[in-house]
């Protein structure tokens, strides 16, 4: 077969489904990752708030790959898109007919004064289900004071992330009746970067009495031996326990030619066709490239069926969309936009919340078995569509 | 006087134009002017209240066809 040999880079959602999607069809493909084991991200909110076990959202790699899939647990250093070759940071050499890059979005913690010693104190719920962890055993020990999540920068996975640790943490306090205020610090002039759904969120974080949040509030440092959060107006929040979400930047590989990426290290797509510009036999799904999209799953999910269909002739494009859950304990309301429309009007529904749990319990099989479970995820993703939920919303 | 900086968010609509205004606003400092495209419409009415709440200065804001051009200079910085 023509073009039969695939180089996937990065074991998450969009490698591990373009790699059983494409070695379906009978080509050869290699996926390179240098993590054994793949775990649910979205999960990480559980652990950090609710505190469950990391070990029910991890999964081996492996066991999410057809078994046709060569597996190579390696980081991948070098990608020369001339050349069509890759180097791995053992110094293994490898060609390809096509390349995938899916290698995510890197956490960067030097960006902001004291976020660093921050995340070594207190953890998140962006970096690992280890870091997770650290947030519980902080949240779960709290007895009064002030928990901040703080948001210094919007180019972050799962845009809704920060207000759902919101709503879980200060649901944790309620019901535990704990005398802990949880507050957001959020850079945007409205609670959330879309004004419209901001006035939802805002409404639903007003029912909560132990939750207060800071509009506009462009975080500089956090001194923690004072305990405050810095503003760059130069106004201070103290804190008790403080979350803060890194910074993202692209994937540490040596990409040949450099234009490739932009400034912080994405690279840079053709937004609807996936393709690394001017290269057609080279792509970049998910978290890792620049397109003007939400970071989330969703866009690996659908980056992988539009390259997939791409690499097999047809004229498939990705046209933006989210789908970005934003649950409080027993409600959800989810971020639909793409490209050509803003986020639809949501109402917070118990309906929604369940949506999201099926999601997750189907989560797993349906990166193993992608053809399977497509026509599920076509009728819901066809049937709430921007332009067809439009403007009576959801 | 200060540098001068473009930021191009058009075409892009979640999260919006003022993430990347955010990544601009860190890097800068007092005196220097942002000039930023965007083609979501919402961009007028949150920069108008980004503005007004950071109390750094708008020196313009117009829309030419599809494109919304804003300029700040910041101000507000400490």
């Amino acid at each position: 077969m023509n073009g039969e040999k695939v180089l996937v880079v990065g074991g998450g959602a969009g490698g591990l489904l373009v790699s059983n999607l494409l070695v379906g069809d009978g080509r050869e493909v290699t996926l390179v990752t240098n993590n054994p084991e793949h775990y649910f991200q979205p999960a990480n909110l559980f652990i950090a708030f609710k505190g469950e076990s990391p070990e029910s959202y991890k999964r081996s790699v492996e066991s999410l790959l057809d078994p046709k899939v060569r597996l190579i647990l390696d980081k991948l250093s070098k990608l020369d898109l001339g050349n069509r070759t890759a180097l791995t940071e053992r110094g293994k050499r490898l060609e390809y007919d096509y390349v995938i890059v899916a290698a995510g979005a890197r956490m960067d913690y030097n960006s902001l004064p004291g976020m660093k010693e921050n995340f070594e104190m207190f953890g998140d719920y962006y970096s690992s289900p280890e870091a997770a962890v650290k947030v519980w055993n902080t949240v779960s020990r709290m007895k009064n004071g002030k928990l901040i999540i703080g948001v210094p920068d919007l180019i972050i996975k799962c845009p809704p992330a920060p207000h759902k640790g919101v709503f879980l943490a200060a649901e944790f306090f309620k019901k535990e009746k704990r005398d802990v205020t949880v507050e957001l610090l959020y850079p945007s002039p409205h609670i959330y970067t879309e004004a419209e759904l901001a006035k939802t969120i805002e409404s639903k974080m007003k029912s909560f009495s132990n939750i207060e949040y800071r509009t506009s509030f462009l975080i500089d440092s956090v001194d923690k031996d004072r305990k405050v959060v810095i503003g760059m107006n130069g106004e201070e929040i103290k804190y008790d326990a403080l979350v803060l979400i890194p910074f993202h930047k692209g994937p540490e590989i040596d990409v040949n030619p450099a234009e490739a990426r932009d400034d912080d290290g994405f690279i840079k797509v053709d937004k609807r066709k996936l393709n690394i510009t001017s290269y057609d036999d080279a792509f970049a799904i998910g978290d890792c490239n620049n397109a003007p999209t939400s970071k989330t799953g969703v866009a690996a999910h659908l980056g992988a069926f539009v390259v997939w269909k791409r690499i097999n002739g047809r004229n498939a494009e990705y046209s933006g969309r989210t789908n970005c859950p934003l649950i409080t304990d027993d409600e959800a309301i989810f971020v639909i936009s793409d490209y050509d429309h803003k986020p639809v009007g949501q109402r917070f529904s118990r309906l929604k919340r369940l949506m999201e749990d099926l999601f997750v319990a189907m989560y797993f099989p349906s990166l193993r078995y992608p053809r399977k479970f497509e026509p599920i995820f076509d009728v819901y993703f066809n049937a709430t569509e921007p332009n067809i939920l439009g403007e009576k919303g959801w | 006087m200060g540098d001068k900086k473009t930021v191009d968010a058009r075409g892009m609509a979640c999260p919006g134009p003022i993430a990347k205004l955010t990544r601009a606003y860190r890097e800068a400092k007092n005196g220097d002017v942002i000039e930023i495209l965007a083609t979501d419409q919402g961009f007028i009415p949150d920069i108008k209240a980004w503005i007004e709440s950071t109390g750094n200065k708008l020196i313009e804001l117009k829309q030419d066809g599809g494109v919304i051009r804003a300029v700040i200079e910041v101000t507000a910085k400490k």
